[in-house]
């Protein structure tokens, strides 16, 4: 009831004009951005802070908020249209997605991006609004050894990536593990593979390695086989333009699971929203009649990431709004902007300032309603945008991914890093390597091995605390069975062929 | 003569003059870059922009100073991009102590503080140990009596090993004889919650943080680091007070030059950034966040440079750790 009560009350925040007004900038901006690789909806945040200072606060974390939610709708558009990433987290629909565009279902696949965003936004806004306090209770048993657990889970997915090398799979994660160690190691405050380079000393950031191996080999490739001048097929008429009833049919689980596991994982303040997007994307074909359809353009495969990194949103701001602990980069961001308004986050701010927190939460039902309105109508106008014939198109990916990748180093070593990663990826595709486990092994590497040592660090070195906290275990034990369904499988054929022998 | 050889004629003339008085007052023309080494958002930059917020509000500056980042390697990045700027009076950093303490272990560094111009220090931000609000430990004594009884067993969460939250346990155990584990998180929001969770024992943690929570009763206070008590915790006894005879571990923030930065321009910042932390915008930030101002000139600076890195330095090496330089 109390929950009711302030929904209404927030409804009556929201509701008032400027604050739909601040609502509907803030997603627009917010698609803009997610659009647009390299300015993320941090640097956005930061940098509209200040004008924002003379705004009512609750107007003020209205707009901003929607900033943050409204670039996960707008981040997949560039990873299904031209297989550039345009959020951390759209990273995973680029493998579905783009190949739903290169069958000429661009417009599908951008519409059931859209539907996937609206569906898990508005369940994480509901799970927030109902059940935040608990949840945020749940968030904190979770602790090194239950991360690490989970990570390996993430890991012992890379069989579900694997396609007809599990060898070779196995191989390009390690080079993703090997990557992403690169940097200052947090534990000896040493250096690790930086060759004297100063500007690795933070590691690599994982929008180079995604644009390099997806984007930029892909252009790569695509040059070499000189014979199509346009790089993709666009449907004409606009009913081909719109996913079809049955796509949608079989999307019907992946809007569920995306927005569950989006959210509960966005809950946890130590992952971030590329990992839910793995998960969900896992969870999917694990559970999937036709796994094999996985990369080739499955429907399914596109809204469960989608709808987990929107999902996630939500669950983010759980810890941020109930103790003031931000999840990412970006809530961070959002939670000093609170500071700066002089409210106060921390476990109080719901009863100190419910207009801000009942307002904010109503108004993310009605942003994510607006986000439909906006993003359903652009979908035809995007998918046109595949017509240009490909001598346009290669060097606008291009120029698009070196521009994204200096707008978040901005350094030009760091372009230097995309071309090797450009060139890593296509060599990789040529000889029949998988890029994904390399993404995924980059992704869970670095919160894996932390996890791990600070387990290590928590029971002076112990391994027996990984397998004695139920979490954890309950994890781990899920991992094993990941792995062992390879085998399971292949036992079952055997088993099959040997009843047809002898039947 | 034309009229642009007298626009020539008179900027040269300018330009000798300006030369040959030692003293001249300089005023910049151009914006001033503000290099800090963060990201949008976290700690640096957000200080960076509070303090030109400061600085719009009060109409001191007669150009505008915009935030430049030069994120990574905390703060080798935006070292080394200074120390390029050799002589450029329109660049300044926004250093904290980790651009003091971190090049003293990392070899790949190119540039310390030593190699720039310091300008001024702003503040010392002090911090608070903190435990969960049903721990069994009342005092930062109880603490350091159960990790003396029980070696190992007692946890606390925080960052690098060369944060001030790691230097202050080396400063203690080494004092106390006690000795407890330091588990490291990359972000202040993940050791909190490792410490709300039950998962470590205590954790240091800045006022304005551990002030909320400790009013939404998640949490406690038992020791504050800082020389005297802080106005929002008149009841927690400072380390000394609490019965521990160590030096405090100052974090600093403030500003440097580039390396051969010219005197007067020095002088222009030292006068402009004196005026900002008199002004009663900078004063309330202060109190906001629990800062305690610090305010010192380029000299004095330098020779602050140079005590907390001999600190460190001893510090470092007696926790075991190699310091390069």
């Amino acid at each position: 009831m109390e929950t009711l009560a302030g929904l209404g009350y927030g409804f009556g925040i929201a509701l008032q004009p400027m604050n739909l007004l601040w609502c509907f900038t803030g997603c627009v901006l917010g698609t803009l951005v997610g659009i647009m690789p390299g300015l993320g909806p941090a640097a956005t945040i930061a940098m509209l802070m200040p004008v924002t200072f003379s705004m009512d606060p609750t107007g003020g974390i209205i707009m901003l908020a929607g900033i943050y939610y409204g670039a996960k709708y707008g981040g997949s558009t560039t990873s299904i249209l031209l297989n550039i990433p345009g959020e951390a987290s759209s990273v995973v629909s680029c493998l579905d997605g783009y190949q739903m565009a290169r069958q000429g279902r661009a417009g599908a696949a951008l519409g059931i991006a859209a539907i996937a965003s609206f569906v898990a936004g508005t369940v994480g806004v509901v799970l927030l609004s109902l059940v935040a306090p608990p949840i945020a209770r749940f968030a904190l048993s979770f602790s090194s050894p239950e991360y690490f657990a989970l990570m390996a889970l993430g890991l012992a997915l890379v069989v579900l990536f694997a396609g007809q090398s599990p060898l070779k799979a196995g191989l390009a994660m390690l080079v993703g593990l090997w990557f992403t160690s690169i940097g200052i190691d947090l534990f000896s405050a040493q250096e690790r593979f930086t060759f004297g380079q100063t500007s690795l000393l933070n590691g690599i950031d994982f929008m180079i390695v995604a644009i390099g191996v997806f984007a930029v080999a892909e252009v790569l490739g695509s040059l070499q086989s000189r014979q199509h001048t346009q790089m993709l097929a666009v449907p004409r008429g606009l009913r081909n333009l719109l996913p079809s009833w049955a796509e949608l049919k079989a999307c019907r689980f992946a809007f569920v699971n995306g927005s569950i596991t989006g959210f509960l994982i966005g809950v946890l303040p130590g992952a971030g929203a590329s990992i839910s997007s793995f998960i969900a994307y896992a969870f999917e074909k694990l559970f999937s009649r036709h796994p094999e359809r996985f990369g080739h353009g499955a429907p399914e495969g596109l809204a469960a990431p989608e709808a987990a990194n929107n999902a996630d949103t939500s669950g983010a701001l759980v810890p941020m709004l109930t103790l003031g602990l931000p999840g990412g980069g970006t809530t961070a961001i959002l939670l000093s902007a609170l500071v700066l308004w002089g409210l106060k986050p921390g476990p109080m701010l719901m009863q100190d300032s419910p207009n801000v927190f009942w307002g904010l939460v109503a108004s993310m039902y009605i942003g994510n309603v607006m986000l439909l309105l906006l993003n359903l109508p652009l979908v035809p106008l995007f998918a046109q945008a595949l017509r240009v014939p490909s001598y346009i198109l290669f060097p606008a990916i291009l120029g698009i991914s070196v521009v994204g990748v200096f707008g978040v180093a901005q350094s030009l070593f760091h372009v230097g890093l995309l071309a090797g990663f450009g060139l890593l990826g296509y060599v990789m595709a040529r000889l029949g390597f998988p890029g994904a486990p390399l993404i995924l092994g980059f992704v869970l590497g670095d919160g894996m091995e932390r996890a791990l040592r600070q387990s290590l660090q928590m029971s002076g070195g112990e391994l027996g605390i990984l397998v004695s906290r139920p979490i954890a275990a309950g994890l781990l034990a899920c991992a094993m069975l990941v792995l062992m369904m390879p085998l399971i499988g292949r036992f079952n054929r055997w088993r099959i062929k040997g009843i047809a022998e002898n039947g | 003569m034309n009229r642009r050889n007298v626009l020539i004629g008179a900027a040269a003339l300018s330009l000798l003059s300006g030369a040959g008085t030692a003293d001249a007052q300089y005023t910049p023309t151009r914006p001033i870059d503000l290099v800090v080494h963060s990201g949008p958002g976290a700690g640096p930059d957000a200080f960076g922009r509070a303090f030109i917020s400061a600085i719009e509000q009060e109409k001191l500056s007669p150009v505008r100073i915009q935030i430049n980042h030069k994120i990574g390697g905390g703060g080798a990045t935006a070292a080394s991009y200074i120390v390029e700027k050799k002589g450029d009076p329109n660049t300044i950093g926004l250093f904290t102590s980790a651009w003091i303490a971190n090049p003293l272990v990392q070899e790949s560094a190119k540039a310390t503080v030593k190699d720039m111009t310091p300008v001024v220090r702003l503040v010392i931000e002090p911090a608070v140990f903190a435990v969960k609000a049903d721990s069994p430990y009342k005092s930062m004594m109880d603490i350091v009596d159960a990790a003396k009884k029980n070696p190992g067993t007692i946890k606390q969460s925080g960052g690098s090993p060369l944060a001030r939250d790691a230097i202050v346990r080396h400063v203690l155990m080494s004092n106390t004889g006690a000795r407890w584990s330091f588990i490291s998180f990359p972000t202040g929001s993940e050791r909190i919650a490792a410490l709300l969770g039950g998962h470590v024992d205590m954790m240091i943690i800045e006022p304005s943080e551990a002030g909320e929570l400790i009013r939404g009763g998640q949490m406690r206070a038992l020791a504050q680091i800082s020389d005297r008590r802080l106005s929002t915790f008149p009841d927690v006894p400072t380390l000394r007070e609490a019965g521990f005879n160590v030096p405090n571990v100052p974090q600093a923030r403030g500003f440097v030059a580039p390396p051969d930065t010219p005197r007067e321009v020095i002088a222009f910042y030292e006068q402009l950034f004196e005026k900002v932390v008199k002004s009663p915008t900078w004063q309330k930030y202060l109190n906001d966040n629990q800062f305690e101002d610090a305010f010192l000139k380029s000299e004095a600076t330098g020779k602050f440079f140079d005590e907390y890195a001999n600190l460190m330095r001893g510090i470092l090496t007696g926790a075991g750790i190699k310091v390069v330089r």
